[in-house]
């Protein structure tokens, strides 16, 4: 597992409270408890901060997902 | 020394009250980072004079507050070298007209001075607080947008959108330990006050107060300073009306 990766599924664990296992491809925003609207934001915090980096507003909403924010981070040159 | 080891991002600071907070945190040993529309004499002079006699880092930004793109560069620019613990939120726009003599882009003017600059701004720069899960941001508003003065129909209902947003925001951002306050400033002693306000409704307006005299801008910085610091830990989500008893 590339670093990166590691320091993603990282984020969701820790800032959604949720076991590692369930971190995976098929993730989405909303289809578990515990990645409600709170839960996101806390986790785009824990995003910014280990990959140092400042989403855009846009990015905060379109990041709907598992995939899609392995997407939206390549446009910050964060290649998971 | 109540902000010492604290940083203080502070906007529409180089004139009138924003003036006073700057030297009040200053004073109270708060580093700075100021946000400004643009260079003038006076200011750096000040700046200069704050930074040698309180020892502490002053950093100034030029930003054009009615420009999206300018906003998010300075924003992003200011959380990327600075740890943001206080954000005042100070700038402001008022020019009056009667609601029939108010034009569409006078409203706009007004909300995009007064509302939306200061959404988006604050936007970015929370995102410094909620790395380290502390932080105060104080909107400051003004009693207009409690008592619907003639005249000031845009300036009103921008200033009363900013006190909507304060309370919201006070209730998002408390899970990151970031409290949000507004203080709503009656009349103080400006040249934005006294250019936007006739001498006669001054007067009118003073002889009903319960202190009978407008305020010292440094009156209103006092309040600020109290909400920046940790005096008032448990204080969020609160609109404080500073206006010596109306």
């Amino acid at each position: 597992m590339s670093d990166n990766l590691s320091i993603y599924k990282e984020c969701f664990s820790e800032s959604l409270s949720i076991s590692s296992e369930i971190v995976n491809k098929n993730l989405k925003y909303n289809e578990i408890d515990e990645w409600d609207s709170i839960g996101h934001m806390t986790l785009i915090s824990s995003l910014e901060e280990k990959f140092n980096i400042s989403f855009e507003t846009d990015d905060v909403i379109d990041f709907s997902s598992y995939t899609k924010g392995i997407e939206i981070l390549k446009k910050y040159k964060i290649e998971i | 020394m109540l902000l010492k080891n604290k940083t203080a991002l502070l906007t529409g600071c180089n004139r009138g009250i924003g003036k006073e907070i700057l030297k009040i945190f200053a004073n109270n040993k708060s580093n700075l980072v100021c946000c400004v529309r643009q260079a003038d004499e006076a200011f750096s002079n000040l700046i200069n004079q704050l930074k040698i006699e309180n020892n502490i880092k002053i950093d100034v930004y030029y930003i054009d507050f009615e420009k999206e793109k300018n906003i998010k560069e300075i924003a992003s620019d200011i959380i990327k070298n600075h740890q943001i613990n206080i954000l005042v939120n100070n700038i402001g726009y008022l020019e009056n007209s009667l609601f029939q003599m108010t034009t569409s882009q006078n409203l706009k003017k007004h909300f995009d001075v007064n509302f939306f600059s200061q959404f988006e701004f604050t936007q970015y720069i929370i995102k410094s607080m909620i790395k380290i899960k502390n932080g105060s941001i104080i909107f400051i508003s003004s009693s207009a947008s409690l008592d619907g003065n003639i005249g000031r129909s845009s300036y009103s209902s921008s200033k009363s959108a900013i006190n909507a947003l304060s309370k919201v925001l006070s209730r998002e951002l408390g899970r990151y330990n970031i409290r949000v306050n507004t203080i709503a400033p009656g009349l103080a002693d400006t040249d934005m006050m006294r250019n936007t306000t006739d001498e006669k409704v001054l007067n009118d307006i003073v002889k009903n107060l319960s202190l009978k005299r407008i305020a010292d801008p440094a009156e209103i910085a006092n309040v600020v300073l109290f909400l920046a610091s940790d005096l008032s830990s448990y204080l969020t989500g609160q609109l404080i009306r500073v206006d010596g008893g109306i």
